[in-house]
């Protein structure tokens, strides 16, 4: 019997820096998400394996607006992980990267996951970011950080993997004596039993 | 009548020449086929038809008695008559005579038929049977007449009827001595004269009766068998054989009663002698002893059983005396109403007789009539009835003093359905087992003035109310609920009238009579309402009041009063922490959080003058005010665990299907059918009736329990808790029912607080549990029942799947109203921001509004915009996305969250579906695209109230969906109204 893990993650960044890309190609091993069919762009799902369990993402897009910028909070409550992604070829873009991880620090829950994703590395040569800096910046907040590609599928299953093994490893304690009913509370790492 | 079968009848009996007479052309087909079946047209009816000896004997015994009837009416009943009544006793002696004489009459006129009937006989033996005859074909008639006339006689016997009327004309009887004795057959020379007149009043009928006897037996032996006229003649012989020994016990009664009434003292034969009464055993001729009541006589009559002892005289009626079939040696057990004892006897044989006769005078007594034609030789059983339905008035000082009891009895106590009427004018109408209230009653007790009652309609259990109960009080009150040992226990509402000065409700928990447990208490009066626990009937412990003026306060009660330090919210939700005064004044250590966010912290105190005196500091850099501080703040939450706030309602239906949902215990938990006091005061016969008529149509237990079973999987199992629910005689309907009691109770009127949003959200959801696992509980009680292996336990998760799935959807609406008022009053400042949002957004027209949204130019969906001739885009309005708009307007047509939540998921279908026709190809919205658009729809659909629509399906939310596409959609329509309240969505269109 294996646990399915219900992990909610929320997609933070500027506009243009690529989420949309980055999930589309973990989802859908895909580039161009216009094109893909079946699923909404902007909630999205997919389950992974990850030692005994199985993670399944809950991925929610948020929009990059700077006037919506102020909803934010209620996307990202209940989150188990926060994947921020900027553009490695606009420094601005690692600025708000930075505004994220503080308003995160300050009002997101308790133990989120972040994962720093510095997007375009296939435009390398364009770049604004050096690597370093989002390394030591990561370092000093305790976060992952990957260079990806959405374009090139640089990275992309690596930064997931990367939450995947941030996430504490359920109780089994807690997992067997759940009797208590948590209603109304949001319980965000909820297990689900499947064969 | 058809030829044939007129020939039928000639073909069983065909005639022998001859001796048939002739048919006259005149004869009815139906006499002719009479006839024709007739026994007598057989050869031995010819022979009968010739007249026997015995026939014409009959007839001259006939002319023989009824003239010496008409003699002795004449000579002996008419003179008897001829008296004045002066006092009682004689004129109970006429009444005597002259029933008497009326018999007799009786008797003569059945002797002038029978005479009739044997002459026509003997008139036209050919054409007239035998059976014809009246001793023979209405043998039982003149046998009834007989009896009436002994009856009459004995009567007058044990009166001494004949002596006293002699006494009053002596004279009289004196100087017709002789005369009589020429003219009366049968008149003896020796005796006093009245022993003479009873004798000619009765000698001539035993020898009559012995003649018929002699003759009818000689008639039955020369007749042959089988034939329908020997088999009446052997009837009637066998009727006036046992006339004679019916006769003869009925004299010898009569003298032994005569004889009795003779002896006994004057006190008392005033005590028990009536004329109808007959001694059948006195203890003087077969000596009995009596225990425990020490009783020297005992005389048994066919209506009573008397002891007597020293002065005292016990009686008894018969038909409420049982004779305990069980023996001991020696001695038997007799059981009455009020007292019971123990009859014994030296010799076992004495014993026998004295049982057995106990025993045939309660048989013959209950029937009604005399066994004939002996004590004992009744047709019908010879065993009296255990179960019986009597009347009777106790005596005996205690409870049912001077109370009447009818109905049923059994073994001496009131057992089955009756009614107990006492004489102050308190009654019982309802079941009774073992001489106590047991099962559905209704009681009625007068109070002290005059018209008023209380009227209790419970379940009783041995003599006092238990299990569920309606009880009015006069007019003044009425409390519902459940009782234990007569007195309030469990759950119970207690109400004072509407128009009551001081209008009062409890809904809550009792203990013994008083409130005590999680109750809430509802005094219109005050304006007040109390949440929280009682003991011994003050509130005592931790308690939330609110008020209608808007101020609320929490904290711990003693002795009915708020002790040690609490936290008040005021109208303008200011909050308050600290101990307070009686009139809620903060005194001592407190702190005060305005709505603004600052705080006052310090030492507060009442001062001379009004207001609030304060020594403290007041920290205006406070962070903006936390909206969950002050006018979120939830009261009550963590204080009344949700899971025990209302164990009184759910524990009777746990226990009942621990109990394995007896039948009996039905009622006793559900309830019943209510009537107002004063038509049940009408007809109380009728309601006793009425609740068993509803055990029918309630649906028996059996019934619930197969329907369960029935309908197990998942759409009709959804089908069938619906139907469940909604009726309120099923158990599950009526815990339905019970708990929108309590939520009404708690959440409505006053407790319509915004304050009490949390702990109403809590209670709902925790129902839903319950009335899950009581349906678990009745399913695993049908396959017990059934035999079949039950349902394994549930894991919390697939538990919590029904619940939310299932149940939730389907008891929501019960309490919907209240519980949305109270998202409505909490989320009513937000909601009146969004509604400006709205009305504002509403004044731009579709492209104004979508460039307003920032929503992408090449989204917009141009093509519906269908113009007239002068008209331009800029200017339409209510066209763009009006199919999700449409949608989402939905919302609110449906309780159900996850309804909700699907109509949420078209909705965004729609904009999807809308945007990909713009562009020609499937498309799917990311938040940047998605979000203006769905801000765009919600601001056109104009749902009022949506903060709180939004927020209780969040809380309404089967928690499976969390961080689901649901969840997403919610929080997506969500950050949409709350952009919406934003400052800047109240800019007008340019
Ligand atoms: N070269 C390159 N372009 C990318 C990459 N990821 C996204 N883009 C482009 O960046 C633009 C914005 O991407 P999108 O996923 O919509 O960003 P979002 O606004 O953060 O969701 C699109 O034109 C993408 O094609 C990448 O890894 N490399
Ligand atoms: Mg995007």
């Amino acid at each position: 019997m294996m646990a399915i893990r219900e992990l909610k993650v929320c997609l933070l960044g500027d506009t243009g820096v690529g989420k949309s890309s980055i999930v589309c190609r973990f989802v859908q091993d895909h580039f161009d998400h216009n094109i893909s069919p079946t699923i909404g762009a902007s909630f999205m799902t997919k389950t992974v394996p990850c030692g005994s369990e199985l993670h399944k993402f809950l991925i929610w897009d948020t929009a990059g607006q700077e006037r919506f910028h102020s909803l934010a909070p209620m996307y990202y409550r209940g989150s188990a992980a926060a994947v921020i992604v900027y553009d490695i070829t606009k420094q601005d873009s690692f600025h708000t990267l930075k505004k994220w991880v503080k308003e995160l620090k300050e009002h997101g829950p308790e133990n989120i996951v972040m994962a720093i994703a510095g997007n375009k590395c296939d435009l390398s040569d364009i770049r604004e970011v050096p690597l370093k800096d989002a390394k030591e910046y990561a370092e000093s907040i305790g976060a992952i950080v990957v260079e990806t590609s959405a374009k090139n599928a640089i990275n992309i299953e690596e930064l997931f993997q990367g939450i995947s093994r941030q996430i504490p490893p359920l109780d089994p304690h807690e997992n067997e004596n759940n009797g208590a009913i948590k209603l109304g509370k949001q319980t965000m790492q909820a297990s689900r039993r499947c064969c | 009548m058809s030829p044939a079968h007129h020939q039928l009848p000639r073909l069983c009996f065909p005639p022998q020449p001859g001796q048939l007479t002739p048919e006259p052309q005149t004869v009815s087909t139906r006499e002719r086929s009479s006839l024709g079946r007739s026994p007598l047209s057989g050869p031995e009816a010819g022979t009968l038809a010739m007249g026997r000896p015995e026939e014409a004997a009959l007839l001259q015994l006939e002319e023989v008695f009824s003239a010496t009837l008409a003699r002795i009416d004449s000579l002996v009943l008419q003179p008897l008559l001829m008296l004045e009544p002066t006092d009682p006793q004689s004129r109970e002696c006429l009444q005597l005579l002259q029933q008497l004489r009326k018999s007799s009459q009786q008797l003569w006129k059945v002797t002038e038929e029978s005479l009739h009937s044997l002459r026509e006989r003997l008139r036209h033996p050919d054409a007239i049977g035998l059976e014809s005859l009246l001793l023979l074909d209405g043998a039982d008639r003149v046998l009834q007449v007989y009896m009436e006339y002994i009856e009459s006689y004995t009567s007058c016997v044990v009166t001494q009827a004949f002596q006293k009327a002699v006494k009053k004309r002596s004279d009289y009887w004196r100087s017709r001595q002789k005369a009589l004795q020429q003219q009366l057959w049968g008149m003896t020379s020796e005796g006093s004269m009245d022993t003479k007149l009873a004798q000619v009043l009765c000698q001539p009928l035993t020898r009559h009766v012995q003649e018929y006897v002699s003759l009818l037996r000689s008639l039955r032996d020369t007749a042959g068998e089988h034939r329908p006229a020997c088999e009446l003649v052997a009837h009637a012989t066998t009727l006036f054989e046992n006339l004679q020994s019916f006769m003869r016990q009925a004299l010898d009664q009569a003298v032994a009663t005569q004889g009795l009434w003779r002896t006994l003292s004057s006190r008392l034969r005033d005590a028990l002698y009536t004329p109808a009464r007959r001694l059948l055993q006195d203890s003087q001729d077969m000596p009995l002893t009596v225990t425990p009541l020490r009783a020297e006589r005992v005389l048994l009559f066919d209506d009573i059983l008397v002891l007597l002892q020293g002065h005292n005289v016990h009686t008894f009626d018969l038909k409420l005396v049982w004779v305990d079939s069980e023996q001991n040696g020696c001695v038997f057990h007799l059981l009455t109403p009020e007292e019971e004892f123990f009859f014994g006897s030296k010799y076992r044989q004495d014993q026998v007789v004295w049982q057995w006769k106990i025993t045939q005078a309660v048989c013959q007594a209950l029937r009604g009539k005399k066994d004939f034609p002996l004590l004992g030789a009744g047709l019908e059983s010879s065993k009296p009835p255990i179960c019986r339905s009597m009347a009777y008035t106790f005596l005996a000082e205690g409870r049912l003093c001077q109370a009447t009891y009818e109905g049923e009895w059994y073994q001496g106590r009131p057992h089955g359905k009756g009614t107990l009427k006492w004489p102050n004018g308190r009654n019982h109408v309802g079941t009774f087992c073992q001489g106590l209230e047991h099962g559905f009653g209704i009681c009625l007790v007068p109070q002290a003035s005059e018209d008023k009652f209380d009227c209790y309609k419970c379940h009783w259990r041995e003599g006092s109310m238990c299990g569920y109960g309606i009880c009015e009080y006069g007019i003044d009150e009425v409390y519902k609920g459940y009782f234990q040992e007569g007195l309030r226990h469990g759950f119970g509402v207690l109400e004072s009238a509407q128009q009551a000065p001081q209008h009062c409700k409890y809904t809550g928990h009792w203990e013994r009579g008083q409130r005590d447990g999680y109750g809430i208490q509802e005094d219109s009066d005050r304006g007040e309402l109390y949440i929280g626990l009682w003991q011994a009937d003050q509130r005592h412990g931790p308690g939330v009041v609110v008020t209608q003026a808007g101020v609320c306060y929490q904290g711990t009660f003693q002795e009915d009063k708020m002790v040690g330090p609490g936290i008040l919210l005021s109208e303008d939700d200011s909050l308050f922490e600290g101990t307070f005064t009686r009139d809620l004044t903060l005194v001592g250590k407190g702190k005060v959080t305005f709505p603004n966010g600052f705080t006052l912290e310090g030492s507060f105190g009442s001062g001379a003058g009004r207001g609030l005196h304060a020594q403290g500091v007041l920290d205006t850099d406070a962070l903006p005010p936390d909206p969950s501080s002050t006018c979120y703040r939830q009261l009550g939450l963590g204080i009344f665990p949700v899971e025990s706030r209302w164990q009184g309602v759910y524990g009777p239906f746990r226990d009942f299907v621990h109990t394995g949902c007896p039948g009996d215990l039905q009622e006793a938990l559900l309830g019943f059918h209510v009537q107002s006091s004063r038509e049940l005061r009408k007809s109380q016969e009728y309601l006793c009736c009425e609740s068993t008529q509803l055990d029918d149509s309630a649906g028996r237990m059996e019934d619930i329990l197969e329907e369960l079973l029935q309908h197990r999987d998942p759409e009709a199992l959804q089908k069938c808790l619906r139907k469940a629910l909604s009726n309120s005689l099923h158990p599950l309907g009526k815990l339905l029912q019970t708990l929108m009691l309590t939520f009404q109770a708690t959440y409505a009127g006053i407790g319509a607080n915004k304050h009490l949003q949390g702990l109403a959200q809590e209670e709902v959801k925790q129902h839903a549990q319950e009335l899950w696992a009581a349906y678990r509980g009745l399913l695993q009680v049908a396959l017990q029942r059934k035999g079949q292996a039950l349902e394994e336990e549930e894991d919390t998760e697939a538990r919590d799947r029904r619940v939310h799935g299932l149940v939730l959807p389907l008891m929501l609406p019960s309490f919907y109203s209240e519980l949305f008022t109270l998202y409505l009053l909490l989320h009513e400042r937000e909601d009146s921001h969004y509604s400006q949002g709205i009305t504002n957004l509403s004044l731009f027209p579709d492209t104004n509004l979508l460039e307003f949204l920032d929503v992408q130019k090449h989204l917009w969906p141009l093509k519906d915009l269908t113009l007239t001739t002068n008209q331009r885009h800029s200017l339409v309005k209510d066209k763009c996305f009006l199919s999700a708009i449409e949608c989402l307007q939905k919302v609110i047509t449906t309780m159900d969250p996850r309804e909700k939540l699907e109509v949420l998921e078209r909705t965004y279908r729609e904009i999807e579906a809308t945007v990909s026709r713009v562009l020609g190809q499937e498309h799917k919205l990311p938040m940047d695209d998605l979000l203006p658009l769905l801000i765009y729809v919600v601001s056109r659909a104009q749902i009022q109230h949506l903060g709180a629509e939004i927020h209780l399906i969040r809380d309404m939310m089967d928690p499976i969906h969390t961080g689901g596409l649901f969840d997403f959609l919610l929080t997506a329509l969500e950050s949409c109204y709350e952009h919406i309240q934003k400052k800047d969505m109240h800019r007008s269109p340019r």
